[in-house]
């Protein structure tokens, strides 16, 4: 193995290991701020250091050290400490390791050696997450029962039923796009998904399975206990449901586990039916190929956005009653001298990239950036739809959750199948 | 005669809003309507930037108490303990004594309220024939560190003035 193999498997084990938790932040930030502006409030935005809110980021922390410095209660009555205690370990570490199959970016190819970019370079990819996001349950089961609370308990027995209910239209769902792709390898799944169908619209599953989509997307939401489908937390009828004896870091490691299973479960939406790392319209060779005019393209792009976003600052990050020398003014104008940096420096890449060789390991490497930025956007827009969608809708009665989950969601993915298997042999 | 029987539209029932998608979508484009307003520009929200920017409390608000007082300085307070008598909370503890102004026969010469006690529930000032007591001060929020604090004596009472005129307080209705 040489230095670069190493550096390489290096950098997308911490990608795979590293992403997931910074974005618990991202998530955290994105869901109680938008939470706010669905509900025509503001939000965290008070928690700063030396005056710096950034957008209301710094609660996070204050957050964090709070739950950290809490005093974390075993109650006397549970007996099973041990499972009591592993319980939101199993719930974190599985959600953290599920995200190690997702492809971020197409394999590169350096000096003749290909490059896979997920976690763990296995072909299995799909079955994988499948296993683990069904192991996870288990820690929210076990947590209820260890619990010996009323409440945990009927908790952790809706969250049994409804993965029961759940996984399977999710696996029937995924089994009709298996007969569209013909792989179970995720990257596979994602290098098909940069064809064009009819040779001007992007091949991307929701458009080949727009059906199968709609039933992933609603078991995805069950598997990872959002709402309409968080009966197992029920805060109104069963108090915090599972969680309900767990305190300071002990709940702090479910409430990340949940957000990372979102994230998750986004990253995988996003790689079986919005064509993972893929650009619309440029596949990967077309890039390499093109990357000099994408470059330049990006290079004018780049400062016009920014152009907005800072007009954007100017305009939002100000105290909206009568305050002197407003010093958020101040702030902002701090925030937008920090972007222009970012965008200068952003530029001088670009320029560097355009000097280059072209169809060089420059170019590889800059297609590689290009689509981890892509899938990450992408990952970004589907966790907002998560929160969207909590925002919006109620939760379910847990027998018109079943009654989905049996007799719409399941007969509607058998009959997905047939017609996708039908239309797969006449079409071969 | 025979009841009048009113029979209400049961809504819901459509094959539009039994696929639920249709009522989902045309709900989020709703939520997403407001979210959009407001990332773009945040100016609008409903919600007061409290505490820089303060409540406006109407004349007929109970807020924290206080004692009125003669034009000549002296506390209108007679001492009849009808206040305390009436307190739900048992709130108010007053001494009386001696007067030697000639305005009445007695004054207090303790009158303490305990305002983790207190319920502002305002029966003290229906109570007070004389119009001794006032809930007008507008303080609304009552904080401090340690607990001996919140008992309020004849001194803080008096000293407080009233955050309305005499004009205002007695079209408020008292």
């Amino acid at each position: 193995m040489s230095l670069l193999d190493i550096l390489l498997v290096a950098i997308r084990v911490a990608f795979a290991a590293f992403v997931p938790l910074c974005f618990i932040a991202v998530c955290v930030w994105m869901e109680r701020r938008g939470a706010g502006f669905f509900q025509d409030r503001a939000g965290p935005n008070r928690a700063n250091i030396f005056g710096f809110r950034a957008a209301g980021l710094v609660q996070n922390l204050a957050d964090g050290a709070k739950l950290f410095f809490k005093e974390d209660v075993i109650s006397d009555h549970i007996q099973h400490k041990f499972y009591f205690v592993i319980a939101p370990l199993i719930v974190f570490f599985t959600a953290v390791v599920s995200f190690a199959v997702v492809p971020f970016a197409d394999t590169l190819v350096l000096n003749g050696k290909s490059y896979v970019m997920q976690g763990i370079p296995i072909d299995i990819g799909i079955l994988w997450f499948l296993a683990l996001a069904g192991f996870s349950v288990y820690g929210i089961i076990l947590a209820g029962w260890s619990s010996t609370n009323k409440y945990g308990l009927l908790g952790s027995l809706r969250s049994t039923a409804q993965v029961i209910s759940y996984e399977i239209p999710m696996g029937l769902a995924i089994v009709s796009l298996l007969v569209v792709y013909g792989t179970v390898n995720l990257n596979g799944m994602a290098q098909y998904q940069g064809q064009l169908l009819f040779g001007f619209i992007p091949m991307w599953g929701i458009i080949l399975q727009p059906v199968g989509f709609l039933i992933f997307v609603i078991a995805a939401f069950a598997e990872t206990n959002r709402t309409p489908f968080d009966l197992a937390e029920g805060e109104s009828e069963i108090v915090a449901g599972f969680h309900i004896e767990y305190s300071a870091m002990k709940f702090a490691i479910f409430f990340m586990g949940e957000y990372i299973a979102m994230f998750a479960s986004s990253a995988i939406i996003v790689t079986l039916y919005f064509g993972g790392y893929q650009i619309p319209f440029l596949a990967t060779d077309t890039l390499i190929n093109y990357a000099k005019p994408v470059a330049f393209l990006l290079m004018l792009g780049l400062p016009a956005g920014m152009y907005f976003f800072a007009g954007w600052i100017r305009k939002n990050n100000v105290s909206h009653y009568p305050r002197e020398n407003d010093p958020r003014v101040y702030e902002g104008n701090i925030y937008i001298k920090g972007f222009w940096g970012l965008v200068i420096l952003l530029e001088l890449i670009l320029f560097a990239i355009l000097l280059c060789k072209s169809g060089g390991a420059a170019a590889h490497i800059f297609v590689v950036l290009l689509q981890i930025c892509t899938f990450l956007m992408k990952v970004t827009m589907m966790i907002f739809v998560y929160i969207w969608v909590r925002w919006t809708l109620p939760r379910f009665r847990y027998d018109q959750l079943q009654k989905i989950g049996w007799q719409v969601l399941l007969p509607a993915a058998l009959l997905n199948i047939f017609i996708t298997s039908a239309f797969v042999v006449a079409l071969s | 005669m025979s009841a009048e029987v009113k029979t209400l539209k049961r809504e819901g029932s459509t094959l539009a809003e039994k696929i639920y998608f249709v009522e989902i979508f045309k709900g989020m484009a709703t939520t997403f309507g407001h979210f959009w307003r407001n990332l773009l520009d945040n100016s609008n929200l409903y919600v007061r930037h409290y505490p820089e920017v303060e409540p406006e409390i109407p004349v007929r608000w109970r807020g924290r108490h206080r004692l009125t007082s003669h034009d000549d300085g002296t506390v209108k307070c007679v001492a009849c303990f009808m206040c305390q008598t009436n307190c739900p909370a048992e709130c108010i503890s007053i001494e009386a004594g001696e007067r030697l102004d000639d305005k009445a026969e007695k004054m207090p010469v303790k009158f303490n309220i305990d305002l983790l006690e207190c319920i502002y529930c305002g029966y003290c000032v229906e109570a007070c024939p004389l119009d001794a007591i006032r809930m007008d001060t507008g303080i609304y929020s009552v904080t401090d560190n340690n607990r001996e604090s919140f008992v309020l004596g004849l001194e803080d009472l008096l000293k407080t003035p009233g955050a309305f005129s005499e004009e205002e307080y007695k079209k408020g209705g008292a």
